[in-house]
């Protein structure tokens, strides 16, 4: 399933973006105290410069006031035109010593230029001042007409505007400066809120795999706790009928091997009987009596031998059981992927001969079934149901036999399912037994089929089962893993 | 055993799948005396359908008595479901059945005797023990009344 939590790599990069994230972060907090701080510099100094334009424009005004209030009494000799002109006159000096406070180093120089020129222009103003008082009022005014002072004025503002022009172009450039970091600032901020919200992104997402994760984990281990209990109980029945089954086993073979060594032991003795009658006999031949018990142990001979041939061979044949079983047994699983279809049409190959002279019909519905397992011995465990299936079908109806598969709770099973003669329900777990059959004796066999079926099936990991209807048809179901165990496939 | 004295001859059923073991029963039953006919099968199929007759009732076998030689390891089923089948039958259920069989699990004796066996017989693997024990038997079987099947 795709989730947004899948967007984001696992953990190392997600980690080393949040890192560069947080650097990011941290770099645009440094630009913007270093911005804020350089804004507040350059705020001071426009400040200062704002300071040098008034009062340079303070200085000029009060030498105008001044100059004002000395025409004004110059023309009506008023002296209520004295008290602007003595109020600017000191002013004046107030403004210069503010105006040399708040100019750059550079221009002092100026600053004392203005000075000097600011005290001759006083000076003259005084002088006609003092020329009118004294009634010299013409004297004065020749003074004032000469424009000596209009001179000073111009002398001032000329030596006042490089100043002026510098302060104004320091305004203008912190000005500028502010502007721009103030857009800078802006930038940062929108910046750093979306990398703020990036990170608390990333962390969310983190925080919400680490909760998922937790919780799966938590989901598997109450799984496990639950399923282990089922397990031990699964493991302990399974053992519980394997052991059972070697006790059945070792039952079974010592019976069935005893049960011949009965028949050597018995007709030994028989025949050892025999030699007694033959050996009188032949002491006395004519007694009739005599002859009639020869004859009667030498008939016997024969019937003797041959059951003692048939016992040795049927131990032999037992042994011999016993020994392709535990070879069977001993014989390492190779798995190697299997395409359950082309091994099935194999197996119904094999007995496609017995099939046809049987009349009868076999039929795969395709599983498109794949699984890892030890080829031969799917081959033994299907050929062998198979072989088991034509060999019993029911006589009088046609036999059908049907092989089909499919995926269930993670396993595979496989049903071999025959309309044939069917097994008695006494006799359904028999059939598995070694040595053991059921039903008629019409065919040949010595009960080995199904138990090797059934120990290979549970060799790869798998059961079998069966169900039957006596007279209607068997059904063999064979259950299998995927992939058998330390296969070391998928 | 007087086939006289009953009025009807006893008849011995064998269900022995080893021809060999069911040679060696019937020389010794003979030569304990014992001469009555005795029908040996060597599988459990064909000796239920001989004891339970065509109908599958045990009708053909009514108001006579049979005797039950029984192996318990057969190729095709348990003697322990023909024991079963003959003491379920309303016909045959009171004839006896001697169980003769190499098995001396405790268990399967019991069973057996539950089921209405009459006697146990383990098959001694040595052969005087053996000819000795199916002597004995035979001359048991001449001394005990077999009761007739309804």
């Amino acid at each position: 399933m795709f989730s947004w939590i899948d967007v984001l790599p696992g953990g190392r990069g997600t980690v080393f973006l949040l890192l560069s994230a947080v650097l990011v972060l941290a770099g645009l907090v440094g630009a913007s105290l270093w911005m804020v701080g350089d804004t507040s510099s350059r705020t001071a100094e426009l400040g200062r410069a704002q300071r040098v334009l008034d009062s340079a424009s303070q200085v000029l005004g009060e030498i105008r006031d001044a100059e004002t209030g000395q025409r004004g009494y110059l023309l009506t000799l008023d002296p209520a035109y004295l008290d602007p002109y003595r109020g600017a006159a000191t002013a004046l000096n107030v403004r210069l010593d503010a105006l040399e406070a708040s100019v750059l180093p550079v221009d002092r120089p100026l600053v004392s230029k203005v000075r000097e020129l600011a005290k001759s222009k006083t000076v003259e103003l005084q002088l006609t001042i003092d020329l009118a008082a004294g009634g010299r009022t013409s004297e004065a005014r020749a003074i004032v007409q000469a424009g000596r002072g209009k001179s000073i004025m111009d002398e001032i503002r000329a030596a006042l505007l490089p100043l002026t022009d510098r302060a104004r172009g320091r305004v203008s450039a912190n000005l500028e400066a502010t502007r721009s970091n103030v857009t800078f600032l802006a930038i940062a901020t929108g910046l750093g809120a979306v990398v703020i919200v990036f990170v608390a992104g990333i962390s969310l997402i983190l925080s919400v795999r680490q909760i998922r994760g937790l919780e799966a984990a938590q989901a598997e281990i109450r799984s496990l706790n639950e399923g282990l209990e089922q397990r031990v109980l699964d493991r302990t029945s399974a053992l519980t009928q394997a052991n059972d089954e070697i006790q059945r086993f070792a039952y079974i073979v010592s019976h069935d091997l005893r049960s011949p060594l009965v028949n050597v032991m018995g007709f030994t003795s028989e025949i050892e009987a025999a030699v007694a009658p033959i050996e009188e006999h032949f002491a006395a031949p004519d007694d009739g009596k005599k002859l009639e018990g020869a004859k009667t142990a030498l008939a016997d001979l024969p019937d003797s031998l041959k059951f003692i041939r048939q016992a040795t061979g049927r131990m032999d044949r037992l042994i011999n059981a016993i020994l392709k079983l535990a070879r069977e047994g001993r014989r390492e699983l190779v798995p190697e992927p299997v395409k359950l279809d082309t091994l099935l049409e194999g197996v119904i190959g094999a007995v496609q001969h017995q099939v046809a002279e049987a009349g009868a019909e076999i039929k795969l519905s395709p599983t498109y079934l794949d699984i890892v397992s030890d080829r031969i011995a799917l081959e033994q465990v299907f050929g062998n149901l198979v072989d088991n299936a034509v060999k019993y079908l029911a006589n009088g109806r046609p036999g059908r036999i049907s092989l089909t598969g499919r995926r269930r709770f993670g396993k595979v099973e496989i049903t071999v399912e025959d309309n044939g003669r069917g097994i008695a329900p006494q006799d359904l777990e028999r059939v598995f037994e070694l040595f053991r059959r059921a039903g008629v004796q019409d065919k040949p066999g010595e009960g080995i089929g199904l138990a090797h079926t059934r120990a290979l099936v549970r060799r790869l990991g798998g059961n079998i089962t069966l169900t039957s209807d006596l007279g209607a048809g068997t059904r063999f179901i064979v259950e299998l893993p995927n992939v058998l165990e330390g296969s070391g496939v998928g | 055993m007087s086939d006289q004295e009953l009025g009807m001859p006893v008849e011995i059923v064998m269900v022995e799948d080893d021809e060999g073991h069911a040679q060696l029963i019937e020389r010794n039953i003979r030569r304990a005396g014992v001469n009555n006919k005795l029908t040996a099968f060597t599988n459990g199929t064909s000796a239920l359908s001989y004891l339970l007759g065509p109908d599958g009732q045990g009708t053909v076998h009514a108001r006579r008595s049979l005797l039950i030689l029984l192996d318990l390891n057969l190729p095709d089923m348990s003697g322990v479901d023909i024991l079963t089948k003959v003491k379920a039958n309303t016909h045959i259920k009171r004839s006896p059945v001697v169980v003769l069989t190499t098995t001396d699990d405790q268990t399967e004796i019991q069973r057996c005797y539950d089921l209405g066996a009459n006697v146990y017989i383990t098959k001694p693997v040595n052969y005087e023990n053996f000819a000795n024990a199916i002597r004995q038997l035979g001359l048991f079987l001449s001394v005990i009344q077999v009761p007739k099947n309804e």
